[in-house]
């Protein structure tokens, strides 16, 4: 049974945070080499906290799943990352960035992370700028902004379309130098499968050595999880095939209440499943929506190749219901959209699970080149993918999964429920409520790392009992970890002693086709209640009849997958049932129960204005239900309206 | 450590560097091919007439640094073929493994600069034979003007008289064209000047030195064929 | 979009580890959609051999959108394979023909051992940039973004070099299995801008001896490299690296670098 303290700090919000800083312990210099911290994950938030820590002076082992810290997917980000610098002069401030966050959110965030999230996105450009990210710049040689996900001022860096991975770079470099000077021990190839809590603290993990099947126990005074978000649920998605719940799901598993599990957010344009034997989504930056108009025929079943369909039997849905906002509406309401009319049966191409996205009317009024220049790398892409040429067709688009906003539940120290478990970027839930912005991920990331977390996990470690550190740090051998170490030995050993039929990816699948269609983007008590059904009975199969060739002490990619798919059954089940207690529609979810006359989304500021925790409860055991209420002090709630 | 000593070291450990050792590679190939250019205007002079050319050879023979320049020309190419051999032993080792299949692009390698380190060996080959015909051959004299000289003209033209010697030297030709032809542009980018201006010059001089120089060469022998193994001296 | 299956036949290096030998296997795979990506093909071959009770072929592989530059196949004797400006992970198999014969072989150069199959351990990669690849600037101390202005043409050219995903193919395509154009995309990348400069000269030195600690072979000025780089990265770098490196070993004095750390 745990508590819920935000911990929120007294004050004005402007102030929140400068006064908790003064607040906070520090560490003395000469002692921060006494303590050491654990970080899961070298995406932004990982490399960042990482870098950030180790220049302090404390001692960091870092972890990462792949054979290189730079291949985390943060590295995948396209379009930018936001801040309220106000170059342009047009008008953004610390302020806008924050109610627009808020607001973004649909009112499901916290307000006191969320400003102090603004007030550092000016910080981490300038840290950036100094590690060498090569941001766009003008004629002038100042750095250049543009304006993203229909936001209404310019507060959008940029460093051509791979603005995640060049800040990615920064991160790593940064982290790459304390490597080289021996403060940071880097582990590759690792994948974390326990937490090890001890006297009610996190103190270490149980990791499995990827090459050669170990598990290896790693010791420490706090730890860090900054493993990402957990869209591979869905089996498909645009995530990484590597990125995975496994670290959250763990850690919940050992106390770590686990916020708003249901928040996902499905991003409109990406492009459309081709067959079943696809392995992951690729997503094209929304910008396309900013010159491309989305169209289905107006007679469900038009089987007519697009250019044979007339104007007048083409339906520009978006334009149609959202006048004002037309094609640039958010990205939940256009993925929403693009479902409902798939489910009418007007839905394109050979799946009939898309619609279109054409470029004709751009290209008549501004010229093919005007186009290419903009976005001559997106068409290329999708050309590469889809064999078909967007100059003359029109691009075929559907939503994917993109991003979780939900995560484990963290106070305003980014620390969870577990003392000395802190919880960095897309892991945790605190920044983007219900829907968030784009080009807001790489800021949080990188917040987390560079700026709040060298600072609290200071306040945590000072107070830990002396005694309890350097020297007087628990053995790896420490019964708790040998506990650990048997529950992770224990199913590893019945993961591969079934000898069933059936391929993990196979059964992976079939769990992204119950989350997509009951999970998905428009959700109903009826459709959650069968996934409840289903996702157990899935479990099932998966225990009995799944196959693991090879050994479990080798190095072993089905045993990997396994391993995870324990997780991906576990968190799909209690995302359902997140989404069914949230008996209203906020953000990215929707619940088909709550919607106004014109099938909008309805929020419930009355009952739902909160975080739904989770505690879990053991195996088998139902999850209990906490709330943390959230209280809107700057922001005035109101319904969002894009009509 | 003293800061001299710092010093020394670095430029040991520049000349043991992976980039060092090519560079000293491309500034010895620099002189090699002012050589080479030097060496053909020189025999130029044959087609002027035999005295000409003895008297060419005789003043440089007869200098008084004539042993320097052949030191330093012995040093310039034992330390180009060594420097080129251990780089190319080191290559090899890079990859102990083989693949299985392996094709070049069409847009990097070309056949001239993956077999650099082969025609340098043939290369050094002919050099070697090419000194012992000549520079340690038979000493013919003639007397022009009262003053005793090697009658380096009648060597050559003795020597290519036989078809077989016009052949070999025909076929090490082709092979210092393409060693040029990857050697010289490859100088530009070892030092590092290039400029999307003018390095696609540089590429097509590169290529232009190469051939002129093996079609040039390449006349001696020809010529002096034509004009006295068929007809006779 | 055609939906015709394809025959393909595959020829794979299998390796157990890296001390062991490896050898290559014969597949054949009947239903390959050419709407398959390269590794969706792999996958499918997976899958069959998982249901057979075989082992399944490892490769490296993540985000499949060719940024994270996990995917590092041979294929046809070509790095990434005959497609320009593609990864492995973009390569569609509509590339190629029915009843095809491909061979995918791993990686292969000293510094980057095979582990398993098709997969090798690029660390090699992450030690040199520990070795200098960075600029040295702890968090917080970055001044205001705007203090220091970049030429336009400057940041361009900066970012066409920091393009570089860490893949691996410039060392498996050179004949030398050299490594000069990742570190001079990096030297490149960081030396173009004002705020690189300070370190340039002691960046450049401590990674090219880095590079050639780790058994990388020398560079011969071939451009396989470029020619298979998915991001295009340009041979020029290279020259400018051998510039820099040259005044920076002629010119002033670098202390020892760090970045000797090993990690497993």
């Amino acid at each position: 049974m745990f508590k819920l303290d935000a911990k929120i700090p007294e004050g004005p919000i402007q102030e929140k945070w400068d006064r908790y800083r003064f607040q906070l312990k520090l560490v003395n210099p000469a002692n921060k080499r006494k303590y050491s911290v654990i970080v899961i994950g070298t995406g932004l938030a990982g490399a960042s906290a990482s870098a950030s820590l180790a220049e302090l002076g404390y001692n960091v082992q870092t972890f990462c799943i792949s054979d290189s810290p730079r291949r985390a997917h943060s590295i995948a980000a396209q379009g930018g990352i936001n801040a309220a610098k106000n170059y342009p002069n047009d008008g953004d401030s610390v302020w806008r960035l924050f109610y627009d966050t808020v607001k973004g959110g649909d009112y499901r965030s916290r307000e006191a992370n969320v400003y102090r999230l603004a007030q550092v996105s000016n910080n981490i450009i300038d840290q950036c700028v100094a590690q060498g990210v090569p941001f766009a710049r003008d004629y002038g040689g100042t750095l250049a902004n543009r304006s993203f996900g229909g936001a209404q001022v310019s507060r959008t860096f940029y460093a051509r379309g791979q603005t995640g991975q060049q800040l990615l770079l920064g991160a790593y470099q940064a982290m790459m130098r304390q490597v080289g000077m021996g403060k940071v021990q880097l582990f590759t190839r690792r994948e974390m499968l326990n937490l090890v809590v001890i006297d009610g603290r996190a103190r270490g993990v149980v990791i499995r050595n990827l090459v050669t099947g170990e598990l290896e126990h790693y010791v420490a005074d706090a730890v860090i999880l900054a493993s990402g978000g957990y869209s591979t649920v869905y089996y498909l998605s645009t995530n990484a095939m590597n990125s995975n719940c496994s670290g959250i799901w763990r850690a919940h598993k050992k106390g770590a209440g686990l916020a708003n599990p249901c928040f996902t957010q499905i991003h409109p344009t990406c492009i459309p499943m081709s067959s079943d034997h696809q392995s992951k989504l690729t997503l094209m930056s929304e910008s396309l929506r900013n010159d491309g108009r989305v169209w289905v025929p107006k007679r469900a079943g038009d089987n007519r190749p697009p250019a044979e369909i007339p104007e007048e039997e083409r339906d520009y849905y978006l334009e149609r219901i959202y006048p004002s906002f037309g094609n640039l509406v958010p990205r939940d309401v256009a993925s929403r959209n693009a479902k409902l009319q798939c489910d009418a049966g007007k839905g394109v191409g050979a799946t009939k699970r898309a619609v279109y996205l054409d470029f004709a009317s751009a290209i008549a009024r501004d010229g093919a080149d005007s186009i290419r220049k903009k976005y001559g790398n997106l068409f290329e892409m999708y050309e590469r993918i889809t064999d078909e040429d967007p100059y003359k067709a029109p691009m075929r688009i559907y939503p994917a999964v993109h991003y979780t906003m939900g995560g484990l539940w963290v106070d305003y120290n980014l620390m969870s429920t577990i003392p000395g478990l802190f919880v960095l970027g897309e892991a945790n839930f605190s920044d983007h409520g219900a829907n968030r912005l784009g080009a807001s991920a790489l800021m949080q990331g990188l917040g987390d790392g560079y700026f709040v977390i060298p600072y609290t996990i200071g306040n945590y470690l000072a107070e830990l009992p002396l005694a309890t550190v350097a020297n007087g740090r628990p053995e790896s051998k420490h019964p708790a970890f040998m506990a650990a170490n048997k529950e992770v030995q224990e199913e590893i050993n019945r993961i591969i002693s079934v000898k069933g039929k059936r391929s993990v990816s196979d059964l992976h699948r079939e769990l992204g086709k119950i989350m997509w269609e009951k999970v998905g983007m428009a959700r109903n008590e009826k459709g959650l209640k069968e996934a409840l059904t289903e996702i157990p009975r899935l479990r099932e199969e998966f225990r009995r009849n799944s196959k693991v060739p090879g050994r479990a002490d080798d190095l072993n990619p089905e045993m990997e997958k396994a391993l995870r798919m324990n997780d991906y059954l576990d968190l799909g089940e209690l995302m359902a049932r997140d989404a069914l207690g949230r008996l209203e529609s906020c953000g990215g979810h929707f619940r088909e129960e709550s919607q106004t006359a014109e099938s909008e989304a309805k929020r419930d500021d009355e009952k739902h204005c909160n975080v739904a925790v989770w505690e879990h409860k053991g195996e088998g055991a139902l999850p209990e239900r906490h709330v943390e209420e959230l209280k809107f002090e700057n922001v005035q709630l109101s319904q969002r309206s894009y009509k | 450590m003293s800061k001299s000593f710092a010093k020394s070291s670095l430029y040991f450990n520049y000349f043991f560097s992976s980039i060092g050792k090519k560079q000293v590679l491309a500034v010895t190939a620099t002189f090699l091919c002012l050589f080479t250019i030097v060496h053909f205007i020189g025999n130029l002079l044959m087609f002027a007439g035999p005295q000409y050319f003895n008297w060419y050879g005789h003043t440089l023979a007869s200098g008084p640094l004539l042993p320097l320049a052949e030191g330093l020309l012995l040093l310039l190419f034992l330390s180009h073929a060594s420097l080129g051999l251990w780089l190319a032993c080191e290559n090899y080792r890079a990859r102990p493994e083989r693949y299985y299949k392996k094709v070049r692009s069409g847009r990097g390698a070309t056949f001239a600069s993956a077999t650099m380190p082969f025609t340098g060996i043939l290369l050094l080959f002919f050099l070697v034979l090419h000194l012992l015909h000549f520079r340690f051959g038979p000493v013919y004299t003639i007397v022009y003007d009262g003053v005793e000289m090697r009658d380096f003209y009648r060597l050559m033209i003795e020597f290519y008289a036989n078809p077989l010697n016009v052949v070999l030297y025909l076929l090490s030709m082709c092979l210092l064209s393409f060693h040029l032809g990857h050697g010289v542009q490859s100088i530009f980018q070892s030092y590092g000047w290039i400029h999307s201006k003018y390095t696609p010059w540089v590429k097509r001089m590169g290529l232009l030195i190469a051939v002129f120089l093996a079609i040039g060469f390449s006349s001696f022998p020809l010529w002096a064929y034509l004009k006295h193994g068929v007809v006779g001296y | 979009m055609s939906s015709k299956n394809m025959t393909i036949h595959l020829k794979i290096w299998r390796q157990k580890c890296c001390s062991e030998k490896g050898r290559m296997e014969n597949y054949t795979l009947t239903t390959v959609s050419p709407d398959m990506s390269f590794l969706e093909m792999l996958d499918l071959l997976n899958q069959e051999l998982i249901v057979k009770g075989e082992e399944p072929v490892v490769f490296d592989h993540d985000c499949r959108e060719g940024i994270c530059g996990a995917c590092s196949l041979m294929i046809n004797g070509e790095p990434h394979g005959p497609e320009m400006l593609t990864t492995s992970c973009q390569l569609h198999m509509r590339k190629f023909k029915d009843g095809d014969t491909i061979v995918v072989e791993p990686f292969r150069a000293k510094a980057f051992p095979v582990i398993r199959d098709l997969a090798c351990d690029r660390s090699a990669f992450d030690k040199i940039i520990a070795s200098g690849g960075f600029i040295s600037v702890n968090t917080g101390s970055g001044a205001e973004a705007n203090a220091t202005l970049v030429k336009q043409e400057s940041a361009e050219l900066a970012m066409d070099a920091a393009a570089c995903i860490g893949c691996g193919a410039c060392v498996a395509a050179c004949s030398n299995a050299s490594a000069m154009l990742f570190v001079a995309a990096k030297v490149s990348h960081l030396g173009l801008l004002p705020q690189g400069d300070p370190e340039a000269s002691k960046r450049v030195y401590n990674m090219v001896k880095r590079m050639d600690e780790l058994g990388f072979g020398n560079c011969s000025n071939e451009g396989e490299c470029e020619a298979a780089c998915p991001k295009g990265i340009k041979i020029s770098n290279i020259a400018r690296m051998n510039r820099k490196f040259l005044l920076s070993s002629l010119t002033s004095a670098p202390e020892e670098g760090g970045g000797k750390q090993e990690w497993n």
